[in-house]
């Protein structure tokens, strides 16, 4: 609770009368315990069972709520409809690194829950936060997280659990090119000048692609193969939006995106365009997930909150706003929805183990490559 | 009860009405002698908090254990290219060198008409910070080449509509990069505007997408208007009385330009050329978004490396990159310093462009070349610009109102509102104005006086267009956002004041460059005149100088107003949710689902952005042209 107790002055000095009305002086205190500091200028509840007052704060991406119709303005909507708490959603520019920074430095967490973590952010938070815990031991107080699939529990030390899960595919356009259908078609004279994918080291799907490509070729394969869908002129942009920009505009044939495109593509018209291509019968899972932030003060309402997020009417909704697919096995689609997006015969994925000490190394050794090319 | 004043009484009046005056005049005159202290004292104070620490706090680390992460990155091939070896091996240098000259053979044959020399030579690998240079090099001869016919038209000719042409020139410099990424693959792409023009005419297709030329068109894109604006603001100032004394006394049009203008040109047109340079040089989404990770930049790194926490490579990486581009400033700065023209109020006489004599050869070439200019300018810079409105409309083939309708339901109560993000845009705009034409003119008064001591302060000052925009809002964040332990308390400072503070400080410097080339060419000696009869620093900066320098201070402030409504980094981390602007709106557009992976709601708020910024450039110019003092 302390971190609600700002005290908002104006006209510190030269400094205030600059920043007038933004600055911002906050009761010190560097360690991350849960001390009560003393002196407050709002009524505040101490306690050890009743949790403070005020909106639960969820820090997540932009497009998980900005908008009518997204999965976050639905469970807003449906969770406040019943509870007294209400729900605040912020999207950090920097997403989970900002929260990482903040636990480096040992400034307050001002937010209860993350929301949109996959595995590689999770190593990444592991990794720069040796001695620390950023999330604490959610699924300890979660009653409903025993139908979430086997495959989507990425976190072997049990603090966050996925809500949905996205697979990474190559999308084509049937029109121009044939279904490459394995990964080392894509070498083919066939496919020469056809791929955009994404850069690795900034972008979700190009991570994901890249990882794909480790897991069927290994750690001594993958930048051969690599090498090789240079010379056969592969494009690697910034992120997912100018690729599939490109590829809208007919570019190129076939981008790296997700297996639930033609939940957007389904007329018929637009279907040859829109074809899923799942790579030697695969596609690269990358769950998200949810966890609760070791700093919160709202610990059993966040909980709860979960655990609604994970009932079956709320997993079928996120899935269908955030065009993912479920991630518990219980929660089932809505017909339209369900028709087309698509899930691979064999869903793949690194699991957090097998990403730990490698992750970054795997990353920049392949950008080095492509960069040099 | 009336009183009536007697004689002494009206003694005494008009002797406290006397002093009263000397001492209002005194404090006028202490005002006076303090406005340019003052001015200079907030400069450095708003500099040192919105700027220089947040950036230090980030520097710091590249210098941990006496320089390792930089002596790292200077000996290592990927980074450095075959440079590398001078930090890895320098004992091998010379070897290596003369080897490599060993190998360079000389080729000699006969092609069967002509005799043919060529010569061979094993490659030299530029690593990442030769090819930024090498790419940043490209793009300002391409910025020059494109801008710099464009200041002459609109120095030397009259036609409709040239004031407001003027306004507009710095338009692209506003445009979000994914929008001019956007606009080029519709413009340049396999299917987009230019091939279908070709085919049409009969002519091949070109593949230009993912290619280096590309990259360096759309560099030229942002920075072309650059040379434009500065160089034809120069050009307007050029003193006609000057050449027309050249004239008179015998020499041709051509030796009166080389010996009379181009002079005066020069400062402007290589200050534009250096900020060319330092601005591609830091280059990021349009390398990535055209031409793909194979092109990657250092700028590309810098953030893949600030992404994976890895602060001491990217502290290292920004260090050798501002250490680059405050180097070429400090050289240009050195040059600036030495060269001197007589500028004056008194601008050259413009031709009539559409006043074509069939007689005068020499003038139908010339506008013949203007013709040919002017389409190049269409391809260059109108189609980007048009797709972009085009694309909000659904574009030709399938023509929709539905992302107009989108923001309208966006209007009518959403977490982003298109109405609310135009009116932060031009507060920020107006504030940042505010602050970065005071500063800018101050620090370009200091600049232009010589100095060798002063020239370092100077290219000092200019670092907010050198530091990397990664890691000023890396530094931002850490420092003003999370706030600095003091006396027990954690102090923050963020919000829209400090937003104002930080468009101010990042447009500042286009002030100075722009101002600081006129004003060390106005004549001491009026300056000292002035002085002499009495007028303080400030007056005569205000009544002398800045009159001489009117144009220079109006392209500045154009600047200023575009980089701060063209902002998104600092703005994003420092307004906070509500404080969004055009280019934080266009964003959250553009990532939303709700509207499908369209670009649609993207453009139209993009278009709306061009309207509102376009809007604003003719305001300022007119409302600056009316206001000269």
């Amino acid at each position: 609770m302390r971190r609600r107790n700002y005290l908002k002055t104006a006209g510190v000095g030269v400094a205030g009368v600059l920043t007038a009305g933004c600055l911002q002086v906050e009761q010190g205190d560097s360690e991350g315990t849960n001390t009560t500091s003393g002196a407050t200028t709002e009524g505040t509840t101490t306690g050890t069972t009743s949790e403070p007052d005020g909106p639960l704060r969820i820090a997540t991406y932009d497009s998980f709520f900005g908008d009518e119709g997204t999965a976050g303005r639905w469970l807003k909507e449906q969770w406040e409809a019943d509870h007294d708490t209400d729900i605040e959603y912020t999207a950090p520019s920097n997403g989970i690194n900002e929260f990482i920074q903040r636990k480096q430095q040992d400034v307050g967490i001002d937010a209860d829950l993350f929301v949109g973590l996959n595995t590689p952010d999770l190593v990444r938070v592991d990794e720069s936060l040796p001695d620390k815990d950023l999330f604490d031991d959610l699924r300890a107080d979660l009653t409903n997280d025993d139908d979430v699939k086997e495959s989507l529990e990425v976190d072997p030390e049990n603090r966050v659990v996925a809500y949905d899960t996205g697979y990474i595919t190559p999308v084509y356009d049937s029109t121009d090119v044939d279904n490459p259908e394995t990964f080392d078609a894509l070498l083919e004279p066939e496919y020469e000048g056809t791929l955009l994918a994404q850069n690795a080291q900034s972008s979700d799907p190009g991570l994901a692609f890249l990882l794909w490509t480790i897991h069927e070729k290994g750690t001594d394969g993958y930048l051969d193969y690599w090498e090789g869908l240079l010379e056969n002129d592969v494009r690697v942009l910034d992120d997912w939006q100018p690729a599939y920009d490109a590829f809208l505009a007919g570019e190129r044939p076939i981008v790296v995106s997700y297996s639930t495109d033609q939940v957007y593509y389904n007329s018929e018209e637009e279907l040859p365009h829109h074809q899923i291509s799942f790579l030697n019968d695969q596609g690269y899972a990358n769950p998200e997930t949810v966890g609760r932030f070791a700093d919160s003060d709202r610990a059993e309402t966040a909980a709860e909150f979960v655990d609604f997020v994970l009932t079956d009417e709320a997993q079928a909704n996120v899935a269908r706003l955030n065009v993912q697919i479920p991630a518990t096995t219980t929660a089932s689609l809505p017909e339209g929805y369900a028709e087309y997006a698509k899930e691979p015969p064999e869903p793949v994925t690194f699991t957090y183990e097998e990403l730990a000490g490698n992750l970054d190394e795997w990353t920049e050794s392949w950008a080095q490559l492509v960069a040099s090319n | 009860m009336d009183r009536v004043v007697g004689p002494a009484g009206r003694e005494q009046l008009t002797r406290v009405t006397d002093w009263l005056s000397r001492a209002g005049g005194r404090l006028a005159d202490d005002a006076d002698r303090l406005v340019l202290p003052a001015v200079g004292a907030v400069t450095a104070l708003v500099l040192a908090v919105v700027f220089y620490y947040p950036v230090w706090t980030v520097f710091v680390e590249a210098f941990g254990n006496a320089a390792a992460p930089v002596r790292d990155v200077l000996a290592s091939e990927f980074y450095m290219g075959a440079a590398h070896g001078l930090f890895a091996h320098p004992a091998r240098v010379p070897g290596d060198v003369l080897a490599w000259l060993a190998s360079v053979r000389v080729h000699a044959g006969w092609s069967g008409v002509l005799p043919e020399v060529w010569l061979s030579y094993p490659a030299v690998r530029k690593g990442l910070f030769g090819f930024t240079a090498w790419q940043a090099a490209l793009s300002t001869l391409a910025s020059v080449a494109l801008g710099l016919p464009g200041a002459y038209v609109l120095a030397r000719f009259e036609f409709p509509g040239r004031r407001t042409l003027q306004s507009l020139t710095i338009l692209p410099f506003v445009l979000p990069s994914i929008m001019v990424v956007a606009g080029f693959v519709a413009t340049f792409g396999t299917n987009g505007t230019l091939n279908g023009v070709l085919t049409a005419l009969g002519l091949g297709k070109v593949e230009l997408l993912y290619t280096l030329e590309v990259v360096v068109l759309a560099h030229a894109f942002y920075n072309a208007p650059l040379v434009t604006r500065m160089v034809a603001s120069a050009w307007e100032n050029v003193d006609a009385s000057a050449v027309e004394t050249a004239r008179s006394l015998g020499a041709s049009p051509l030796r009166a330009f080389r010996d009379v203008v181009a002079p005066q040109l020069l400062p402007a047109l290589a200050a534009s050329a250096v900020l060319t340079f330092v601005f591609t040089f830091m280059t990021f989404p349009i390398v990535l978004g055209l031409g793909g990770l194979q092109l990657a930049t250092v700028e590309v790194w810098l953030y893949a490396r600030v992404q994976q926490l890895d602060y001491e490579t990217a502290a290292a990486l920004a260090t050798l990159e501002t250490a680059v581009s405050l180097g070429l400033t400090y050289v240009y700065l050195r040059y600036e310093a030495r060269r001197a023209g007589g500028g004056a109020a008194n601008p050259l006489p413009r031709d009539r462009l559409f006043a074509l004599d069939l007689g005068d050869v020499k003038g139908v070439l010339v506008r013949a070349g203007v013709g040919a200019y002017g389409v190049a300018v269409a391809v260059v810079f109108l189609a980007p610009l048009a797709s972009m409105v085009l694309a909000s409309v659904g574009g030709l083939s399938d023509p929709t109102l539905e992302w107009w309708r989108f923001l309208l339901e966006q209007q009518a109560g959403s977490r982003t509102q298109p109405s609310v993000a135009v009116r932060n845009s031009l507060l920020f705009g107006v504030g940042a104005l505010a602050l970065a034409l005071p500063m800018g003119v101050v620090i370009a008064a200091f600049s232009a006086r010589g100095g060798r001591g002063r020239k370092v302060v100077d290219a000092v000052l200019m670092a907010p267009i050198a530091v990397s925009g990664i890691v000023v809002g890396f530094g931002m964040l850490q420092s003003l956002v999370f706030g600095v332990e003091l006396f027990g308390y954690r102090v923050s400072v963020v919000g829209a004041a400090v937003v104002v503070a930080a468009h101010a400080i990042a447009g500042y410097p286009f002030v100075v460059r722009n101002v600081a080339p006129m004003l060390a060419a106005v004549d001491d000696r009026l300056v000292e005149s002035a002085r002499a009869l009495g007028a303080s620093r400030v007056r005569a900066l205000y009544d002398v100088e800045l009159p001489l320098v009117w144009p220079g201070v109006l392209a500045g402030a154009a600047f200023a107003f575009a980089l701060s409504i063209g902002e998104f980094d600092a703005t994003v981390l420092l307004a906070g949710e509500n404080a969004y602007t055009m280019p934080v709106a266009l964003k959250r557009y553009l990532v939303d689902r709700a509207a499908g992976p369209s670009v649609g709601p993207a453009a139209a708020m993009g278009t709306i952005l061009l309207a509102v910024t376009a809007a604003s450039f003719v305001v300022i110019d007119r409302v600056g042209g009316r206001y000269r003092p």
